[in-house]
C-alpha cells in the first residue's frame, strides 16, 4: 500500500516557486532522502507533508487518505496526520528537562503516568541515553541534544518520520555514529523515514531511494546507486559522487550502430555502447567520466600529473591532457605521484556516459580514444 | 463561494492571524481615529473659540493654521517655542550621548573599579521620573529675583543664581540629558558589549596604534548606534513635557509641549491641535529617518561575537581617581535628587535650611496642626495622598498587565505573520502611539471619549479611561519588547509542539511564554514604571476622583506648597525604585540587562 503519495504539489512564494509540480510516491517503509542544493525546495517539500506550509496547488496522500488537495478544499492539520518532525535545530524546550522533553507529547495524549514511564524509559534505552532523563537541553552535547530530539519524535509511535538536515549541526565524526544509528532506528521501528539533506554522501548511504530536486523541479527518484551510476542527466551526475564525475565537452560526429563517434577537445574518441540508446544526434554533446573508471598506466594517451592528493585508502590525480582538458581519477591504494610526472589513462570499463546538449543521459558505454 | 469561505476558514485556522485581525481593528480604533479626529480638530471651530472666531462650533476655519503659522504673534506661540524645542532637545542629546557614551566605554571596555554599583545606579534617573531632577535643581538653585525663596545653593552660600543658570534652556538641556543618559548607556553599551572584540584585536595585530583603532574601528562600528540613540533621544526629549513646565515657567521659557498644555487648557484648542500635529510630524519624520539609518546600516550593528576576551584599557594611575570622580557624578545624579526631596519635605518654612526650621509635620501632622497649608493633613494622614497613591498602583498594575500581554500577542503575531501586509500594518499601528506626543494623546482621547459616542458611553472622569490611554500608549514599548523576543525564538520551537497536536494555548502557557519569562516580564515592567511617573498623558483626563500621584504632585506643586510635592516626589521614586528592584530580584528582568560590569 502506498504510504506518501505527492500529486502536481506546487509551492509559490511572492515572486518565486519553491516547489514545482512535483509527483512522487513513497512507499511504506521506505528510507527517501529529498537531495538537492540550498533552495530547491526540499526542506519546503518536507513542511508541506507535515503540514507546517501549506502548498498553493496539488494533493498529498497519507494511507491513501487526502491530506492536502487544492481543488476538494481539505487541510488537515499537522497534528492529525499522524507524522513526526525532526528540526533541523532539534527545537527542543530548553525550559523542560530531557524527561518532560519526551513525555510532554504523551501528557497530551493523556496518556496514564505509567504507561508514559515506562515509554519514556524505553526511548532513552532505544536511543542510548538512559543517564540524562534529568538533565536540561543546554546542559547536552548536540549528538545528546540529537538523540533527545529523535525520542520525543518517537514518542508516540508516528508510522512516518520527516527529518530535516537533522545531522547537519554535528561534528563529522558524530554523524558518522548518527547515520548508522538513524539506518538501526530505520529498521527497529519499520517506520517510513523521510529524510532531508545537501549532502550527497549522506543520501546515498542512508536511502533507499533518493529524490533529487533542483530549483524546485524533480530531477531524478530512484535508489542510490541507480542515481550514482545512470544518472537522468548532468546536473545528477554532477552533484552525486565525490570528488565529482568528470564532464567533457565533446562533439558528435557520426552515429553507427551502437558505435559513436566524438571529437574531444583535439582528441578524435569514439564510444561502444552498451546497450540501446537514446535521441543521439550530431552535433554537440557531453561526456561524463566517473574519476574511478580511469586507469593510470602504460596504455592510452599521454597525461601529466597537475596534483596528487594521498590520503591512505586512495589517490585523487588531477591530470593535464590538454591545455584545456584536465580529468580527476582516483586511484585506490596506497600510491603517490610526482607532480609534472608523465602517465598515460585509459578507459577500460563501460560506465562513461554519453549526455546529448540539453544534459540529458544517453546511455553508458566504453570510450576510446583513437 | 465554498472556496472563499474555505480562505477564510483556512486564514483565520492560523491563531497569529485572528489576532492580527483583532489588534488591527482594534488599533485603528484607538490610534487611527484619534489621529484623524486631531487633523479635523485643527480645521474646526471649538466651544472655547466661538466667541473669538465668530463662528458656530464645527464649522471650518483655517484660522488655527494661519495663527500658528503665518500670524504676527506666530513667533510667540509657535516659532519660539519650535526653536526653544530644538535647542534643548539638541543640548540634552548632546549631553546624554557624551555622559552615557564615555559611561559605557569606561564599563565596557576600560578597568574601571566599582562597575557592577555604578552600573546599577547610573540607571536611576531613567526608572526616576524625568521631572526628578528638575524638582531638585530646582530646590538647590533656585534664586530669589523671579520671587519667592532661595535654594538651598544660595541659603548655604549666599550668592544669588543667575536666571540663566537657574531656569530655562540651560537646565532644562541638562536635566533632560541627565535623565536619558542611562538610555545612551545602554543603548552604546549594548553595543560596545557585543561588537566582536576580533575587529578590534585584528586591527591591532596590523600594528595599529590605540588611538588609531578607536577612529577607524569602534567609532565608525558604533556610529549608527550612537546616531540612531541621537535620534531616539532626541525625539524623547521633543515631547518631555514635565522639565520645561518646571524650569522654565518662572521665566516664561516655553517649549511646544508647555505650549501645547497652554493652548489645549486654555481658550484656544484649535492651535494646541495644530502645534501636536507638527510634533508628531516630526516625531515620524525623526523615525523614518532612524528606521532608514538602521535598515541600511543595519548589518554591523547587530554583529554579536564572543566578546568575554575582550582585552581592558589598564587605567593604570588614573583608575582611583577616575573611578572617584564618576562615583561623585553619578551619586550627585542618582542619589543627591532623593536627599534633596526628603529634605525640602521636613522644612517648617520653605527656604530655611537651618536645624531648628525641621519638621516632620507635612508628613504626621494632622489638619489642625497644618494652618499653614490650608488645613492639609500631614501627608500620611492625608487621605487624598492614599487615595492617589491607590490610584496610581492599581492603574499602573492593570495598564502594565494588559500593555504587556496585549503587547506580547502583538509581537508574537507580528513575528508569525512577519512579510504580510497585515502583520506590517499592526506593526505600525502598534508603534503609533509612540510618536503621540502624550499631551495631544490626553487631549484627543478627552475629545473622543467625552461624549457618547456610538455604542460606547461618555468615559470622561472614569478610570477606565485611564487604564485605555495608558494600555495603548505603553503598548509600543511592550510590543517592541515582544518582537526582539518571538524573533530570537525559532519557529520550529512551536511546531515541535504543534505537530504532536499541542492547542496553540497550551503552546503559549507551556512552551512559549516560559522560554521568554524574562523579555515577557520585561514588557510589563517598563509600562509598569512609566505609568507610575507618567504626568503629561493624565494630566488632562483625571478628575479629582480619579487623581494619581502624579497629578496630585502637580496640584501642590501649582499651589506651591513644596514640601508636599517634595514628599511626594520622595514617595513616587522610592516606590519606582522598589517595585525595579522586587522584580528585578524575583525574575532577573531589568532594564539593564546585560550590560553592567
Amino acid at each position: 500500500m502506498p504510504n506518501i503519495e505527492l500529486r502536481h504539489l506546487t509551492k509559490k512564494f511572492a515572486n518565486f516557486t519553491a516547489v514545482d509540480d512535483l509527483s512522487i510516491t513513497i512507499e511504506d517503509g521506505d528510507f527517501i532522502t529529498l537531495l538537492g542544493p540550498s533552495g530547491c525546495g526540499k526542506t519546503t517539500t518536507l513542511r508541506q507533508i507535515a503540514g507546517l506550509e501549506t502548498p498553493t496547488s496539488g494533493e498529498i496522500l497519507i494511507d491513501g487518505k487526502v491530506m492536502f488537495s487544492s481543488t476538494q478544499l481539505v487541510d488537515v492539520p499537522p497534528s492529525q496526520r499522524g507524522v513526526g518532525f525532526l528540526f533541523q535545530n532539534y527545537a527542543l524546550w530548553p525550559h523542560m528537562t530531557v524527561w518532560q522533553n519526551i513525555a510532554f507529547g504523551l501528557e497530551n495524549l493523556k496518556w496514564p503516568k505509567d504507561k508514559i514511564d515506562a515509554r519514556v524509559k524505553e526511548l532513552l534505552a532505544l536511543l542510548r541515553i538512559e543517564e540524562f532523563p534529568d538533565r536540561y537541553p543546554a546542559e547536552l552535547s548536540g549528538g545528546q541534544q540529537q538523540r533527545v530530539a529523535i525520542a520525543r519524535t518517537l514518542a508516540t509511535n508516528p508510522r512516518i518520520l520527516l527529518m530535516d538536515e537533522p545531522l547537519s549541526n554535528l561534528d563529522a565524526k558524530l554523524r558518522m555514529e548518527m547515520r548508522a544509528e538513524l539506518k538501526r532506528l530505520h529498521h527497529e521501528t519499520g517506520a517510513t523515514f523521510v529524510y532531508v539533506t545537501h549532502d550527497q554522501l549522506e543520501a546515498m548511504t542512508l536511502a533507499t531511494k533518493i529524490c533529487l530536486l533542483k530549483n524546485g523541479m524533480l530531477q531524478q527518484y530512484a535508489p542510490p546507486l541507480e542515481v550514482y551510476a545512470r544518472p537522468a542527466n548532468t546536473f545528477v551526475a554532477d552533484f552525486v559522487g565525490s570528488p565529482s564525475i568528470n564532464l567533457v565537452d565533446a562533439v558528435v560526429n557520426s552515429v553507427d550502430g551502437k558505435k559513436v563517434a566524438l571529437k574531444m577537445d583535439g582528441y578524435e574518441a569514439s564510444m561502444e555502447m552498451r546497450e540501446a540508446f537514446k535521441n543521439v544526434e550530431k552535433g554537440k554533446a557531453k561526456i561524463g567520466i566517473r574519476p574511478e573508471y580511469i586507469a593510470l598506466g602504460e596504455e592510452g594517451v599521454p597525461a601529466k600529473v597537475l596534483s596528487s592528493l594521498p590520503s591512505g585508502m586512495e589517490t585523487i590525480v588531477h591530470l593535464e591532457l590538454h591545455a584545456r582538458l584536465n580529468l580527476t581519477c582516483v586511484v585506490f591504494g596506497q600510491k603517490d605521484y610526482a607532480v609534472g610526472e608523465e602517465l598515460r589513462v585509459s578507459f577500460p570499463t563501460s560506465h562513461c556516459m554519453l549526455f546529448d546538449a540539453d544534459g540529458r543521459m544517453c546511455g553508458l558505454g566504453k570510450l576510446t580514444f583513437c | 463561494m465554498q472556496r472563499v469561505l474555505y480562505r477564510v476558514r483556512r486564514f483565520f485556522s492560523k491563531p497569529y492571524n485572528v489576532i492580527l485581525v483583532a489588534m488591527c481593528v482594534v488599533l485603528a480604533y484607538l490610534t487611527l481615529l484619534p489621529m484623524l479626529s486631531m487633523i479635523r480638530d485643527t480645521v474646526t471651530v471649538h466651544v472655547a473659540e466661538t466667541m473669538r472666531l465668530k463662528k458656530p462650533v464645527g464649522s471650518f476655519t483655517w484660522e488655527h493654521w494661519r495663527k500658528v503659522l503665518f500670524d504676527a504673534s506666530s513667533l510667540s506661540i509657535f516659532y519660539r517655542p519650535l526653536w526653544n524645542s530644538l535647542v534643548t532637545s539638541l543640548g540634552s542629546c548632546l549631553f546624554a550621548l557624551a555622559f552615557g557614551g564615555f559611561f559605557a566605554w569606561l564599563v565596557t571596555r576600560t578597568n574601571m573599579r566599582w562597575k557592577r554599583s555604578l552600573s546599577a545606579l547610573f540607571i536611576f534617573p531613567y526608572i526616576m521620573p524625568s521631572w526628578t531632577i528638575a524638582l531638585a535643581w530646582y530646590n538647590v538653585f533656585k534664586n530669589t529675583v523671579v520671587g519667592g525663596v532661595p535654594g538651598f545653593f544660595t541659603a548655604v552660600t549666599g550668592l544669588e543664581t543667575p536666571n540663566w543658570f537657574a531656569y530655562g534652556a540651560f537646565p532644562i538641556a541638562l536635566v533632560t540629558g541627565i535623565h536619558y543618559s542611562p538610555f545612551a548607556y545602554i543603548m552604546i553599551g549594548g553595543i560596545l558589549r557585543n561588537m566582536d572584540a576580533n575587529l578590534e584585536e585584528a586591527a591591532m595585530m596590523l600594528h595599529a596604534s590605540q588611538g588609531r583603532i578607536m577612529r577607524k574601528i569602534t567609532i565608525p562600528m558604533v556610529l549608527p548606534a550612537i546616531l540612531s540613540t541621537f535620534l531616539l533621544v532626541f525625539s524623547s526629549a521633543m515631547s518631555s513635557f514635565a522639565v520645561p513646565q518646571f524650569l522654565g515657567l518662572p521665566v516664561r521659557y516655553q517649549v511646544l509641549t508647555t505650549q501645547l498644555f497652554r493652548t489645549l487648557n486654555g481658550l484656544n484648542p484649535g492651535q494646541g491641535y495644530c502645534i501636536a500635529m507638527v510634533m508628531i510630524l516630526l516625531g515620524v519624520a525623526i523615525l523614518a529617518f532612524n528606521q532608514r539609518l538602521t535598515g541600511v546600516r543595519k548589518n554591523y550593528t547587530t554583529i554579536t561575537g564572543k566578546s568575554s576576551n575582550i582585552s581592558l584599557i589598564n587605567l593604570r594611575g588614573l583608575r582611583t581617581p577616575l573611578s572617584v570622580i564618576v562615583l561623585v557624578a553619578v551619586v550627585a545624579v542618582s542619589v543627591l535628587p532623593l536627599v534633596s526631596f526628603a529634605f525640602e519635605s521636613i522644612l517648617l518654612v520653605p527656604g530655611d535650611y537651618s536645624l531648628h526650621n525641621l519638621t516632620l509635620q507635612f508628613w504626621i501632622g494632622t489638619a489642625e496642626q497644618n494652618s499653614i497649608a490650608n488645613s492639609e493633613p500631614g501627608l500620611l494622614r492625608n487621605s487624598s495622598l492614599w487615595f492617589a497613591l491607590w490610584n496610581s498602583i492599581r492603574l499602573s498594575v492593570v495598564c502594565s498587565l494588559s500593555a504587556g500581554i496585549l503587547g506580547f500577542l502583538a509581537g508574537y503575531a507580528i513575528v508569525r505573520g512577519r512579510g504580510t501586509r497585515l502583520a506590517t500594518v499592526v506593526d505600525n499601528l502598534a508603534f503609533f502611539p509612540y510618536l503621540m506626543p502624550s499631551m495631544a494623546f490626553g487631549a484627543i482621547y478627552l475629545s473622543m471619549f467625552s461624549t457618547r459616542n456610538g455604542i460606547i458611553p461618555s468615559l470622561y472622569g472614569t478610570f477606565f479611561l485611564l487604564v485605555l490611554i495608558g494600555t495603548v500608549k505603553y503598548m509600543p514599548f511592550a510590543s517592541r519588547s515582544g518582537i526582539n523576543a518571538m524573533m530570537q525564538l525559532s519557529t520550529q520551537i512551536e511546531e515541535a509542539g504543534e505537530i504532536i497536536g499541542i492547542g496553540w494555548f497550551k503552546r503559549m502557557r507551556r512552551l512559549v511564554i516560559p522560554i521568554q519569562k524574562a523579555s515577557f516580564l520585561s514588557g510589563f515592567l517598563l509600562p509598569f514604571i512609566s505609568c507610575m511617573r507618567e504626568l503629561s498623558l493624565f494630566v488632562l483626563l483625571v478628575t479629582p476622583n480619579n487623581r494619581v500621584l502624579t497629578t496630585l504632585l502637580f496640584y501642590y506643586n501649582e499651589k506651591g506648597w513644596s514640601q508636599y510635592s517634595n514628599g511626594i516626589n520622595l514617595l513616587i521614586v522610592l516606590i519606582v525604585l522598589l517595585i525595579n528592584w522586587a522584580v528585578n530580584k524575583a525574575t532577573g528582568a531589568s532594564i539593564d540587562k546585560g550590560i553592567g560590569g
